[in-house]
């Protein structure tokens, strides 16, 4: 499939909306600004023919979508506390300090949308209802690009390449741990939508997949790393050149028997074999129960004749040598670090707070201390996003 | 800035083979390579050389560590240095043990340097900073100025940068850097070199494997314990057991009860959705069944105490101690079997 981006400047943002129950602020990199409770990072994007931007009938990598460049619709949301059954995981952005080099979010025009919680809906419905609301205003900001001229155009198509190249593709896990944990394919949770599944690449950069996933922060697939995602724009951008990209399949994480495990670590490798793949990069969503999903998919590819490279963040202790992997297979042997989870970021005192004046472990977000990397959202990115990694020390 | 060296009978000018019995003995200021490592020391005197027989060492390690500490504190040193013992695994070991030593005890940084494949690496357990050397004496000449850079570095308290650009062996710690690679770009580089016959990986891995133990002989007459990692205590956490990264595990008595009911015990486990759990606490603990297993006579007896603790984020080291601790409170109570609950 051919699909093409065409990208906006960020002056051409729409109008901000006035929404019942959600204050909306704008904050710029570099101001003195800590985000907390953040669900998901969106960007505005609109499609010129008509359909959605985040479409739930498919399909998506066609055609042409805008995007304007350089902003990013942020979603808050703190949950009614003692309903919410996960509770340690804080998702805070900084715009400034030590937490802002960790993503590319202090460089960005931010709307944050404020959702606050109202009475009688619970967590579920007040989930559904921010991801709904923050997915239909990143839509509504990139309107006025359809008016407009673009400062550039992508072309995303797999054309020709030689033969001779290998074969890589790339085995993308989402996950789905129950109700807000799960992403999204098509609007579906991924537990119900059929995985592995092959998609174009093109779908995945298009808003066919988005995030309702909020475990750990950091290690956490948000909406606008499938949009901007790095992975899929380099190996499209090696294609013809060192590689053929041979396309993606999705795969779930949080599989819960031992048998669905092994059962769906088998079929996202025959997946990988059905596009003809010589080698697979694994990515992984979340941590703990799913790192076994993905080495699962890593010994069950090079079973298949698949090599891989996997892409893990680790959860070492700064403190002690033991070793930072929730799991591991010997045919592991190619793996990229996505930094480690655990390291704590120095303090930093941001001027405002946007989101929750109280962090989910009860500090106060102003003076909080040192906070994990892990509650950094996607700083531990495992899809291979950013720039982090743990180094031997 | 005051340093001490340590080194074995042969290097401090004791005798060889033959005086590997040595008692640890002090020496005044510089001795053998000492010197050569005091004239590369910069702003730091090596005011006493501590040396020790191998063979004495390696048959009285505690009686030789606690002379050598003595010895040791009396200097006031800012920093211990120790070898280079090159490829010898008794030499490298005893430098090893007396650096970690009195690093934990006395708080003195130290280092030692050795051939990096000398077992004494392995005995330094990441405490001491270890400066790796040529596998025989021949390397002495290079070795003596990285030492010295790094002794000087401990000395002066700064903080140290990454092991390649300060000279010592990586301890197993992982520091977060920021690469000017996306991980995407070296994921595709790891991936195509691997293709083309050259396998790296920038996370070293290697885990403990746990071969399961035999079964039970004959569990209608084994004492059976209930073990969990899934956070399940009373109702209200009276004991404040973590969500994350637990730092120790609780015991609740079982005695006379024969179910675990809802609204008496929860779990407070952060990594995981507890609604269903909480529903019915049977479902982390399962007593209702195993009490029902009981009394059909299939299981000998249940163990009148549940062990608890919270799996999640929690380092292996001290997973190892806490699995250690309840395993050694069970053997002493005559348990027989463990049912061990995973989240």
């Amino acid at each position: 499939m051919a699909w093409e981006l065409a990208t906006y400047p960020a002056g051409l943002m729409g109008e901000l909306p006035a929404l019942d129950g959600v204050e909306v602020d704008v904050v710029r990199g570099g101001e003195a600004v800590r985000l907390t409770h953040v669900l998901d990072a969106v960007e505005p994007r609109v499609r010129p023919d008509g359909r959605a931007a985040f479409p739930t009938t498919g399909p998506a990598g066609e055609g042409r979508t805008n995007r304007l460049d350089g902003v990013v619709v942020l979603s808050c949301l703190d949950f009614p506390a003692e309903e919410r059954p996960l509770h340690e995981q804080e998702s805070v952005v900084d715009l400034a300090g030590p937490g802002a080099d960790l993503t590319p979010f202090a460089q960005a025009t931010n709307v944050v949308l404020t959702f606050r919680a109202r009475g009688g809906l619970g967590n579920e419905e007040l989930e559904a209802w921010a991801r709904a609301t923050t997915l239909r205003v990143a839509e509504d900001l990139a309107r006025p690009t359809l008016e407009a001229e673009p400062t550039e155009v992508e072309h995303f198509e797999r054309g020709p390449a030689d033969a001779d190249l290998p074969s890589v593709a790339a085995l993308v896990q989402l996950s789905d741990l129950g109700p807000l944990y799960y992403q999204y394919l098509y609007g579906v949770p991924v537990g119900q939508a059929g995985l592995p599944r092959a998609i174009d690449p093109g779908e995945l950069l298009d808003g066919a997949v988005t995030c309702g996933e909020y475990h750990w922060a950091g290690l956490r697939n948000s909406t606008i790393l499938f949009q901007r995602n790095a992975l899929v724009r380099t190996l499209y951008r090696e294609h013809g050149r060192r590689l053929r990209f041979a396309g993606i399949v999705l795969m779930r994480g949080y599989e819960q028997t031992a048998e669905d495990k092994q059962r769906a670590a088998t079929a996202a490798a025959q997946a990988a074999v059905g596009l003809g793949a010589d080698g697979a990069i694994v990515t992984t969503d979340a941590g703990g129960n799913s790192h076994t999903d993905v080495m699962l998919t890593v010994r069950a590819c090079e079973e298949a004749g698949v090599r891989t490279t996997t892409i893990v963040a680790e959860m070492a202790d700064p403190g002690s040598t033991s070793p930072g992997l929730t799991d591991w297979v010997p045919e592991a042997d190619s793996i990229v670090s996505a930094g480690n989870a655990e390291e704590l970021v120095s303090a930093w005192t941001p001027e405002r707070v946007i989101g929750g004046d109280t962090l989910l472990d009860g500090s106060d977000a102003r003076d909080a201390g040192p906070i994990p990397a892990r509650n950094y959202l996607g700083a531990t990115n495992q899809m291979g996003q950013h720039w982090l990694r743990a180094v031997a020390w | 800035m005051r340093a001490v060296h340590y080194l074995n009978q042969f290097f401090a000018g004791l005798g060889g083979e033959e005086a590997a019995e040595t008692q640890p003995t002090r020496l005044d200021g510089a001795v053998g390579p000492g010197r050569g490592l005091a004239a590369a020391l910069e702003g730091v005197d090596i005011v006493a050389t501590l040396a020790c027989g191998d063979d004495y060492f390696a048959e009285h390690e505690e009686k030789a560590l606690e002379v050598l500490l003595g010895l040791l504190e009396a200097e006031r040193p800012d920093v211990l240095v120790a070898g280079p013992a090159f490829g010898s695994g008794r030499y490298g070991y005893a430098c090893a043990r007396f650096s970690r030593i009195a690093t934990e005890r006395l708080g003195i940084p130290a280092l030692a340097a050795m051939h990096e494949e000398n077992p004494g690496v392995g005995a330094t357990d990441g405490k001491v900073l270890v400066v790796p050397t040529a596998v025989n004496v021949a390397g002495m000449r290079d070795a003596l100025p990285r030492m010295a850079a790094l002794a000087g570095a401990l000395a002066s308290g700064r903080e140290l940068g990454p092991p390649e650009e300060e000279g010592y062996l990586p301890r197993g710690f992982r520091r977060n850097r920021l690469d000017e690679q996306t991980g995407a770009e070296r994921a595709v580089d790891l991936l195509l070199a691997k293709l083309a016959g050259d396998t790296r990986s920038e996370v070293a891995s290697g885990f403990d494997r746990v071969d399961p133990p035999a079964p039970v002989a004959d569990l209608s007459q084994a004492l059976v314990a209930l073990v969990t990692e899934a956070g399940c205590v009373p109702q209200g956490n009276p004991d404040r057991l973590p969500t994350i990264r637990a730092q120790g595990w609780l015991r609740y008595s079982l005695a006379g009860e024969a179910t675990l009911r809802s609204g008496e015990y929860e779990s407070v486990h952060g990594g995981f959705d507890v609604t269903l759990a909480n529903e019915d606490p049977n479902r982390l603990v399962p007593l209702d069944t195993v009490r029902a297993l009981e009394s059909e006579g299939r299981l000998g007896r249940i163990h009148d105490a549940f062990y608890t603790t919270t799996g999640n984020g929690t380092p292996v080291a001290a997973s190892t101690r806490f699995g250690r601790e309840i395993a050694a409170e069970l053997t002493e109570s005559g348990v027989h079997a463990v049912l061990l609950s995973g989240t």
